[in-house]
């Protein structure tokens, strides 16, 4: 009984004690972008990238504090993975502590701004001293500027994308008597089963072999839905639309495949890209980004065969492909720091920066005009030049609060299906509980 | 609450007394033929003991084995996920040293676990005495209260614990937010380390205490005079233990540094997880150096375990 | 109670430090959480709700209030009324036994109108401490004895077995989640087939072990309770993980705890010719209580904290049957990025680990054997 007693003595103390903890006043005054000076500003830059891409971006950042003329400052911080940014960023907006620009992406950027942590950019864009010219901004992919609308703001901004794609043993595919990928979802099924039927000569492991590996995975299923002219929402973006005709076939067809032998179930991370670099998948389907790991591990490794990447297999005769990538977003701190990180972002973003960018990160630029920059490496790197093509056609997945949660169900659901659930019955549950999440927002 | 009851110790010490001198009878007599036996026996005993103890290494080892071999592999065999790598790849070593800067780490790592550990020890020592041998009122009740803050998710205690640090940041002389004393203090005390130095100090014998107190002796002389060597055992598993706790942590590291000036290992170890691809044999060579100095003050620690303890005070 | 002044002063004052640290980063967070808790609070504060999310999460509060109340009356009982007569104890026992029924009443209607997520995650945790505690506890008990026992080689093997616990987390991990793949030719699927055992979902089985075993015997016609009464494959892959790394730990306090026993008890104990059985039960069980019940509070509280070993080897193919409370919780921070929520679920944890550990305090405490 003491002990109670003394328990809730402390709990409402330590209550009171944090009520007084600052409410935060949102007041956002009104602030005249033209008269601002971010002059020897210092932004912190928060990123998840490590190894090769870290030192570019380094190495960029460097550049930009060197030779921007208003002596900005900007450091970059690396804040651990997409998921530990935004651990940190979620602890970070609860105290106060905010960087000044950071990677997010939609869904996140989503979170962040409910919370009044952001800034919209849209006025930086269009101010007239600190903006982007009519031709700059028309330079830009209308698509990715799009995805980072949100409910009438612009959140974030795109510095770089990715496009997912069917990455396909060019050797096995001749072996098997085809000379190009497949176009369509019924030429796709036949070439895994003719890969499970006929393993890759050059297989060390031929006991196992197959067309593809489906990974549960929100992206993966949106890119096959896109590619049928589905789509995961409805066009306004209010409700889920998974009982839709394009999501079911997605979903018989994965069904199908994997009950035949033809296709597996991912087990464990980046299972096919390891699998598809030692020749015992046909197909892969990933990120462009992972281009450059599949091209060392095939080499590598020793098998050294002929792949190539295509645009994923389409139902219509204009192709829809999943683009996305992480964002970056500038944080409500002060008007000068705010300006300063506008400018750095601007600064990355011009082709130069991008075509430098493209080089070092292998991930595709937000700007049409970098191509200029990028002749000798699209001649070196003719599979890029495939991917870079596909940009225009580029669809992408919901950014609306609770996506993420929606994520974890798409990825049960798509196991329950590969595992030989009833689809008519998985889809509309799925439809609900997601829906559902909408209404907790 | 917590009592102390005298029934262990009466059949602790009663059957005892009762057992050995009725079969020191039955032993006497049939001397001669046990002593084959006995030899038997102990055979026996230490082939089960052994066969448990090489079954249970194997099982506690075969991961590490595997982190080993995989450290030496090329990233061809560990796609291949072939089981032993035909050469020893040390360049892997060579590579997330240097490139994950693993120096400035490891030294991070030592002085944070050490600043942990020293905090750790003395309040821990200190607290738990006079809740092990003093009596006055209150004590089950902080007692208690001491052993909710085990019960506490972690996921209560992130946002604020950084918002505490946030504050002692911006109002305290000395900088909390990216460096050591926001790593460190808030796990200077813990009432895991707290409740298991209680108990090892309620084992002792009250014997001790009279015989200081006797000499003269107050709490403090007591303490650190005669109780704390005989607390060596707990000690060093209490350090031990706030030293692993210290040199794995990832998240709390995480969010309290954004630079890399004080950064422990555990941040090292993410940085070989590519968006693209994981770098399997460079992680695990990275997870390789990251254990072994743990393993190594272990492994010279646990000799101390062994030592036991001294009663000698008992003797004279 | 006959402690003078300075004495308490001395006592308070060695406490001082470490009470300090505890309350501002141990204590303070179970305020902030109520705190939180009581209003609406996605990332930013919201406006005050009052009990909204308890209610939420435990349904009616009737029900509550019966539970809480019948569990009030329990204790009450049992502490006040003593007595020897037999009508004194029949009206005990029968005062006991009600108030434990309309306790469990109160339970069944909490359970039922409260948040089914959250007591889906009650139950799995409960599957988890119930496979995980008492094997680890016995295994480390046997290893710490045999380690004591053993002449030599002791280092060796003492280093070996605390390796699972030392290893970082990102390695121990990995190393498991390739060992427990579904894939045919993980390491696990080639020791289960080395025992007849086909080629098994380990870590992306959501189905319970039962039915895995009824199907074996080509029994697929069963009843649907029997995937939700029992652990699922990918459960019982998690614990054999949590057990692997955290016996090292338990064996490494039994062993301190073995060493600490005075040699000398031994010695007494030989020359009066005790067998080694008798030594154990009477010179080292006794002796050893302490660690012993050490350990296995910090087991039960453990088990019941326990998050980030379980979450990083969670697969979508397991569904929600590795989802332990802390991992709901955790979901509904990042998932559903509701703040307040994940707060009053996580003192409502709190508090349940607060009762569990209360009760095993009363039942296993009596049985330590202090030294004096």
């Amino acid at each position: 009984m003491v002990l109670l007693r003394c328990f809730l003595g402390c709990c409402a103390l330590l209550q009171g004690l944090a009520g007084c903890a600052p409410e935060t006043v949102e007041v956002v005054p009104e602030i005249d972008l033209e008269a601002v000076d971010p002059s020897g500003a210092e932004v912190v830059f928060w990123y998840q990238h490590t190894t090769t891409r870290e030192e570019a971006l380094l190495g960029m950042i460097d550049e930009f504090n060197r030779t921007n003329p208003h002596q900005i400052t900007v450091r970059g911080e690396f804040s651990g993975k997409y998921s530990s940014i935004y651990n940190k960023m979620m602890v970070s907006l609860q105290a106060g502590t905010l960087p000044d620009l950071l990677v997010a992406y939609q869904n996140q950027a989503v979170v962040y701004h409910l919370a009044d942590g952001l800034v919209d950019l849209a006025p930086y864009m269009s101010s007239a001293r600190w903006g982007l010219s009519a031709q700059a901004r028309a330079d830009y992919i209308k698509a990715f500027l799009d995805q980072d609308f949100i409910d009438g703001a612009q959140i974030c901004f795109p510095p770089n994308r990715s496009v997912e794609i069917l990455y396909y043993n060019m050797d096995w595919l001749e072996e098997l008597g085809h000379d190009r990928p497949p176009r369509t979802w019924d030429e796709f099924a036949q070439m895994c089963r003719a890969a499970r039927d006929q393993p890759f000569s050059l297989s060390r492991n031929p006991e196992y072999s197959q067309g593809f590996i489906f990974e549960a995975d929100a992206s993966r299923l949106a890119t096959m839905v896109f590619s049928r002219g589905g789509d995961l929402m409805d066009p306004e973006g209010t409700a889920y639309t998974f009982a839709a005709g394009q999501v079911r076939e997605a979903m018989v067809l994965m069904q199908q495949l994997t009950s035949e032998g033809a296709a597996g179930l991912l087990s464990e991370p980046y299972g096919d890209q390891k699998a598809f670099a030692v020749g015992q998948v046909l197909f892969a389907m990933r990120s462009s980004s992972g281009m450059p790991f599949v091209d060392s591990a095939v080499n590598e490794d020793g098998i050294g065969f002929r792949w190539n990447v295509a645009a994923p297999p389409q139902s219509g005769d204009r192709p829809v492909v999943n683009v996305y990538g992480a964002s970056v977003s500038v944080c409500r701190t002060t008007p000068q720091r705010q300006l300063a990180a506008w400018l750095f972002i601007k600064w990355f973003t011009e082709p130069e920066q991008q075509a430098r960018w493209v080089r070092a990160s292998n991930y595709f630029p937000a700007r049409r005009s970098t191509a200029r920059e990028l002749d000798s490496y699209f001649a070196e790197n003719p599979r890029y030049r495939i991917v870079y093509d596909l940009l225009d056609y580029g669809k992408s997945e919901p950014s609306v609060p609770g996506y993420q949660a929606v994520r974890r169900l798409i990825e049960e659901a798509m196991v329950e299906v590969a595992q030989g659930g009833d689809i008519d019955g998985i889809l509309p549950r799925l439809e609900r509980e997601a829906n559902a999440t909408l209404e907790e927002f | 609450m917590v009592t102390d009851t005298a029934e262990g110790a009466g059949t602790g010490r009663g059957s005892r007394a009762d057992g050995p001198a009725a079969e020191t009878e039955d032993a006497r007599g049939s001397i001669a033929d046990t002593a084959a036996q006995r030899a038997a026996k102990r055979r026996l005993a230490a082939f089960l003991t052994y066969g448990g103890l090489v079954v249970a290494a194997v099982a506690a080892s075969f991961p590490f084995v595997w982190m080993l071999f995989t450290s030496f592999m090329t990233r061809g065999e560990t796609l291949r996920y072939v089981v032993v790598p035909a050469s020893v790849e040390w360049r892997n070593y060579v590579r997330a040293w240097s490139e994950a800067n693993f120096a400035l780490y490891f030294s991070n790592s030592l002085l944070i676990a050490a600043v942990q550990v020293g905090g750790t020890l003395l309040f821990s020592l200190m607290a738990a005495y006079p809740l092990a041998r003093m009596q006055f009122r209150g004590r089950e009740t902080i007692f208690l209260i001491i052993l909710a803050t085990l019960m506490v998710p972690e996921t209560a205690t992130m946002v604020p614990n950084f918002l505490t640090v946030a504050w002692l940041h911006s109002h305290s002389p000395i900088p909390w937010l990216n460096s050591w004393p926001a790593l460190t203090v808030p796990f200077m005390a813990s009432a895991f380390s707290i409740f298991l130095l209680r108990q090892f100090m309620r084992g002792l014998p009250g014997e001790l205490w009279d015989a200081a107190r006797l000499d003269g002796a107050g709490h403090v002389r007591f303490l650190f005079q005669i109780a704390l060597p005989l607390c060596r055992a707990p000690l060093l598993t209490v350090g031990m233990f706030t030293f692993i706790g210290s040199w794995n942590a990832l998240g709390w590291p995480l969010l309290v540094t954004s630079t890399q000036t004080w950064r422990p290992i555990s941040v090292a170890l993410l940085r070989f997880v590519e968006e693209a691809g994981a770098e399997t044999q460079l992680q695990m060579a990275g997870a390789v150096i990251a254990t072994l100095p743990v393993l190594l003050l272990y492994a010279l620690i646990q000799k101390e375990f062994t030592a036991g303890i001294s009663v000698s005070g008992m003797k004279g | 109670m006959n402690t003078s002044l300075k004495d308490r002063v001395t006592a308070w004052a060695f406490m001082a430090p470490a009470l300090l640290v505890l309350g501002v980063f141990g204590l303070f967070p179970i305020g902030y959480a109520f705190f939180v808790s009581l209003h609406h609070w996605r990332v930013k504060r919201g406006p005050f709700v009052g009990f909204e999310h308890y209610h939420r999460a435990l349904g009616d509060p009737l029900y509550i209030a019966l539970f809480v109340l019948s569990l009030g009356l329990f204790c009450a009982v049992r502490y006040w009324v003593k007595g020897k007569s037999l009508w004194l104890r029949v009206t005990r026992i029968g005062l006991e036994v009600t108030t434990l029924f309309a306790a469990g009443a109160g339970l069944l209607g909490v359970i039922g109108s409260g948040d089914s997520r959250l007591f889906d995650a009650f139950k799995v945790t409960a599957f988890y401490a119930v496979c995980a505690i008492p094997a680890e506890v016995a295994i480390s008990m046997i290893l710490a004895y045999l380690l004591f026992k053993a002449l030599s080689g002791k280092g060796f093997f003492r280093v070996l077995f605390f390796l699972p616990y030392v290893t970082p987390m990102i390695a121990t991990a990995v190393a498991f989640r390739i060992i427990f793949s579904p894939h045919p030719s993980s390491l696990a699927n080639q020791i289960g087939g080395v025992f007849g055992l086909g080629s098994q979902g380990w870590l992306f089985e959501s189905r319970s072990v039962v039915s895995l075993v009824l199907q074996a015997f080509d029994i697929t016609q069963y009843p649907a309770w029997i995937d939700a009464a029992f652990p699922s494959m990918a459960l019982v892959s998690v614990v054999l993980y949590n057990i692997w790394v955290y016996v090292g730990y338990d064996t490494v306090i039994l062993l301190a705890g073995f060493s600490a026993i005075p040699p000398h008890y031994y010695e007494a104990a030989a020359i009066d010719g005790a067998t080694a059985a008798q030594s154990f039960r009477h010179i080292t069980l006794p002796l050893i209580s302490p660690a012993l019940f050490f350990i296995s509070l910090i087991a039960v509280i453990g088990t019941f904290k326990a998050f980030n070993h379980i979450y990083i080897m969670r697969t979508p193919g397991a569904r929600d049957s590795v989802d332990v409370v802390s991992v709901a919780i955790f979901d509904q921070i990042y998932l559903f990025h509701n703040l307040a929520y994940a707060a009053a679920l996580s003192l409502i944890l709190f508090a349940v680990i607060l009762g569990l550990t209360f009760v095993q305090n009363r039942v296993l405490g009596r049985k330590v054997f202090y030294g004096d």
